[in-house]
């Protein structure tokens, strides 16, 4: 696999949001401009501490069209798995990174007559830069934010130029007194829904809608493989000849990546399929969005960066 | 000339319920839904249904429920396509539409679905009745109705058209194309294909 090629950006501004929210202004390291990304589109940073080299993807929330910058927001997340946790407290402005180009797998789709947005906590971040679009061309929107009430402040701020535009809602309440069902029935035809966030409020999104008679190809999400952790296991790769050990916190993709293998990778959420490995032994638990169903139950392949072992041991073609 | 092997020749199945749909809207262009045109164990009560009576004065309804088991008449074609127009554009998600009946009038609710945002995991079709064909002149883009033959003559241009079986969903129609284009006059006879 060769790698992708990349970009040199420098870190022109950090802004802080919140008690854990990081605003990352990024500008080419080397003058010019950046190429223009989709609504939607995220990036891989290359992030370098010492020895360790540590990828993480963050979806662009600054206008496609501002070329002279790529914008990003990152949480600190309690458990970092490395990534967020350097961004939070080693980066500064003026360091130099190395970032992908914008990959788009999350796109508005042009066909539809209204769009409805559904955002978790920081997977607001990706319908950031789809509201942008949305109110510079008129379109039809609506947009739910989901989020703890201490950091309703925060995302309404964030959510506060597009008000006019659309209708828009900051629910600090908490899950339960979310009318997720209510919101879904009364959606015109023609409506596609877009959602972001933690696993389980995806696919309460997209579990309620079919019921409610959706068709699948109008409901759309963006996995963030924030849930990569669980029980520790080994995996075995058998072209390379090593046994990589996976912690409670790493993924296993990440273990790959410590172990000095450059393993294919895009999104980095379960999403693109670039990160597809054969199982040659044990068994997968599936967490990724981009296997069939019969893929998953045939067990002959697993995503590195969000799935993991059901038992002890995994043996890989990688 | 005969062998056409076309992939836009739309294909159609019986008449069945799409499960995942919460509410479902059947329209044909007849008095009935044809009974011929449907899949074992349908059950016309799951269905909210529009029919076409084709008479100036509407037989006494006056309960339009919009519910299912529910049957509405329309005087013609041209007064439920308004009314389903109308209709679609304050339906809300998880509606289903179905039609049965000859092609140039599935391919109108096609149309109306589409603009209406319909995706076509949201419509079923069920070709009915008679294969005539709406032909759509290449040349002059005039449309002629109601063809059964293998050829015809353009009620725009007056060219020998022959019938292809590309059909364009946009247009709802079958494309025509002169047949005499390179030795005009040499027309093959025409045969009764699309009875
Ligand atoms: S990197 Fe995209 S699915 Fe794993």
């Amino acid at each position: 696999m060769t790698a992708a090629p990349t970009l040199s950006v420098r870190i022109r501004e950090i802004e802080p949001l919140g008690a854990s929210l990081k605003r990352f202004a990024l500008e080419p390291a080397h003058g010019g401009e950046l190429p223009t990304p989709a609504p939607g589109a995220h990036i891989l940073l290359t992030l370098r501490d010492g020895g360790r080299v540590m990828k993480n993807a963050y979806s662009l929330v600054s206008p496609a069209a501002a070329r002279d910058r790529y914008e990003i927001i990152v949480r600190r997340v309690a458990q970092s798995r490395g990534g967020s946790a350097f961004l939070h407290q080693q980066a500064r402005e003026g360091d130099v990174i190395d970032i992908g180009y914008p990959v788009n797998l999350f796109p508005l789709q042009a066909k539809a007559r209204k769009h409805l947005l559904i955002g978790g906590g920081i997977g607001i971040t990706p319908l950031l830069s789809h509201l942008h679009l949305l109110k510079a061309r008129g379109l039809k929107f609506e947009m739910h934010q989901l989020c703890a009430p201490e950091e309703a402040g925060v995302f309404e701020a964030l959510l506060a130029p597009y008000g006019e535009a659309g209708e828009i809602l900051v629910h600090g309440t908490g899950r339960a007194r979310f009318d997720l069902a209510g919101i879904l029935a009364r959606q015109p035809l023609g409506t596609h829904v877009y959602t972001c966030g933690p696993r389980t409020l995806m696919e309460a999104v997209a579990t309620t809608a079919s019921a409610l008679g959706w068709p699948a190809g109008k409901i759309h999400k963006e996995s963030f493989g924030e849930n990569s952790g669980g029980l520790p296991f080994k995996a075995m790769l058998a072209r390379s000849g090593i046994e990589v050990e996976v912690g409670e916190t790493q993924s296993l993709l990440e273990a790959v990546e410590a172990a000095g293998i450059d393993a294919p990778c895009l999104c980095r959420g379960g999403a693109c399929g670039e990160c597809k490995v054969s199982v040659l032994e044990g068994e997968v638990e599936h967490r990724d969005d981009f296997l069939s169903a019969e893929e998953k139950a045939s067990q002959g392949a697993i995503m590195l960066c969000v799935s993991r072992a059901r038992g002890a041991r995994l043996v890989l073609d990688l | 000339m005969t062998d056409q092997g076309i992939k836009s020749r739309p294909r159609y199945q019986p008449l069945e319920i799409d499960p995942a749909g919460r509410h479902h809207l059947l329209v044909v262009p007849s008095e009935d839904v044809p009974s011929d045109a449907v899949a074992e164990g349908f059950a016309p009560s799951a269905f909210e249904v529009w029919t076409v009576v084709r008479k100036s004065a509407l037989p006494p309804s006056a309960i339009t429920e919009e519910a299912a088991g529910t049957v509405r008449a329309f005087r013609s074609p041209a007064h439920l396509f308004s009314a389903l127009e109308e209709r679609l554009a304050r339906e809300t998600m998880g509606l289903r539409l179905y039609a049965v009946g000859p092609e140039d009038f599935l391919w109108d609710v096609y149309g109306v679905g589409e603009k209406a945002g319909l995706s076509p995991q949201e419509m079923r079709f069920t070709h009915s009745g008679t294969k005539a064909r709406r032909i759509f002149c290449v040349h002059c883009r005039a449309v002629t109705e109601k063809v059964t033959t293998s050829i015809v003559t353009c009620s725009g241009c007056g060219a020998s058209l022959f019938v292809r079986d590309h059909f364009s969903r946009r247009l709802s129609a079958f494309m025509g194309v002169q047949v005499d284009a390179e030795a005009p006059g040499d027309v093959p006879a025409a045969e009764e294909l699309y009875a």
